[in-house]
């Protein structure tokens, strides 16, 4: 890490970058320092997460039941598998002209963009889940004399928690990034937005400096999400 | 069997065209002027796209994912071996590596504009360097997961380093480090839209955000409807190509 910051500072000062319009790093690092001391980067770091976080929770409060349920009707699953992959790979990014006419460049857009980036993925993964259940074990519990409600409340859900745990992981890293994107093309109030203002308003320092802020909080929240993946899913490692 | 193909095919199809029949049926009155018809939408889609602006804003779009999209796989191919064969080397730039891929895809599209300025180089620049990473990580990732008997078996028949690597250790990574590429390929096509949409005048980003600061409202949904097919049909491509480079590996998991 050390090296690599080394060897920006070299590319910059003496290399081909030079006399670009590419900061160096240590003058990239310490506008960070003096980024931190704004109160507006705080509001907008506040106001990034607020649209991630609220977005996530929508999208995991919706899409994981909703998900159950599809996996538990072979019909409905095999209607809905070609929607579902056909919006799974479609970026949220396509729809951002639509959703700023009708939200305008408010929060709300930003946690609809979320929703809609990480809904569809959701409810795959769940039903998927909930599907991929081991034949030896639905015969055992048959044996058992067990209820089609104890069966999905004692196999089928716990059988697709790593399942949903995935979507749940690939869902955190996203709803950052749409977040950020929300604000930088949508004009969102965020960091995006703030990334947007400084870039366009020739200030590379800072631009570059809230590049840094991005990465951060990208390693953060996979962290976080990685212990409570561990908490819930304890028997997978 | 005939019976079977077609009643699945009615089971996964019914429901995209009842959607879009839903969608025509109760739009076709429409007042609101964010959601026109869907049959007003589709004449323009027809004026538009069929095909008098294809050369304009389809083809360089395409043209800036292509050679983006190559490069960075291409890069990220060559570095993912390089660090994935040298434990060493890996100890030291992974954290780095980790640190660039926390860092949304779009937000890099700025920094890109800084340096190059609203260029054709910026584009490209900023698709490839995106595309990079997610193949990258594949490769590490997929080198360090092959089978250790795998290897033992390339020593037992004494194939050189260079010929373990070649014909053994990347082909049996193959299945991880291709879902590594499709990865880079959304990416990329994310960072193409994205290129467009944080200004230039061409492209089908530029082309759906011009119509909406200009409230062209059905061009702009014609714009989305484009831009998503587009991402579609790129992944349906990528997914058919996937399965003609891996069908060995297709074919021995059929037979377990």
């Amino acid at each position: 890490m050390l090296g690599f910051m080394l060897l920006w500072q070299l590319g910059t000062s003496f290399g081909p970058l030079s006399g670009g319009s590419l900061p160096s790093a240590v003058s990239a690092v310490s506008t960070l320092g003096e980024l931190f001391v704004l109160p507006e980067i705080w509001v907008a770091i506040g106001q990034t997460l607020f649209i991630a976080l609220v977005g996530l929770l929508i999208s995991v409060v919706l899409g994981i039941p909703a998900g159950v349920l599809v996996g538990l009707s072979p019909f409905a699953f095999r209607s809905l598998k070609p929607v579902l992959d056909f919006f799974k790979v479609i970026p949220p990014i396509v729809i951002i002209p639509i959703v700023i006419l009708v939200f305008g460049p408010t929060t709300e857009m930003g946690i609809f963009l979320v929703v809609f980036a990480n809904f569809f993925m959701l409810v795959f993964q769940s039903a998927y889940g909930v599907r991929d259940l081991d034949s030896v074990l639905l015969d055992t519990l048959k044996c058992y004399g067990m209820t089609k409600w104890e069966e999905i409340w004692y196999a089928r859900i716990p059988g697709a928690l790593p399942f949903i745990a995935v979507g749940v992981r690939i869902a955190v890293a996203s709803s950052m990034i749409v977040a950020v994107v929300a604000g930088l093309i949508g004009g969102a109030p965020s960091l995006g937005q703030q990334m947007l203002l400084y870039q366009s308003s020739g200030q590379p320092n800072q631009t570059f400096a809230i590049v840094i802020i991005f990465g951060v909080l990208g390693l953060v929240l996979a962290r976080i999400y990685a212990q409570i993946q561990r908490k819930i899913v304890f028997w997978t490692n | 069997m005939i019976k079977k193909i077609s009643m699945n095919a009615i089971q996964s199809l019914w429901l995209p065209f009842a959607l879009v029949a839903a969608w025509w049926v109760f739009s076709a009155n429409s007042e609101d002027p964010f959601f026109p018809p869907l049959s007003v939408i589709w004449d323009q889609f027809v004026f538009l796209w069929v095909f008098d602006n294809v050369p304009i804003h389809v083809v360089p779009s395409l043209i800036n994912l292509f050679s983006g999209f190559s490069i960075g796989v291409l890069i990220g191919l060559v570095g993912g071996v390089i660090i994935g064969t040298n434990q060493g080397l890996a100890r030291y730039i992974e954290p780095s590596v980790d640190f660039i891929r926390s860092i949304p895809p779009v937000a890099t599209v700025p920094i890109f504009i800084m340096i190059f300025g609203l260029s054709y180089e910026m584009r490209v620049a900023a698709i490839a360097f995106s595309a990079i990473f997610p193949t990258m990580l594949a490769v590490i990732q997929g080198m360090h997961s092959n089978n250790p008997t795998l290897l033992d078996t390339a020593k037992v028949f004494r194939l050189t380093p260079f010929q373990t690597l070649v014909r053994v250790r990347i082909p049996a990574a193959g299945p991880i480090i291709f879902s590594g590429i499709q990865v880079s390929l959304q990416v990329a096509f994310v960072v193409t839209i994205a290129s467009e949409l944080l200004g230039s005048g061409f492209g089908i980003g530029a082309f759906t955000l011009i119509a909406t600061d200009t409230f062209m409202i059905t061009d702009a949904w014609t714009g989305v409807i484009l831009m998503g097919t587009l991402g579609f049909l790129v992944n349906v491509i990528f997914n058919l190509v996937e399965r003609r480079v891996l069908r060995w590996y297709l074919a021995s998991k059929k037979l377990s």
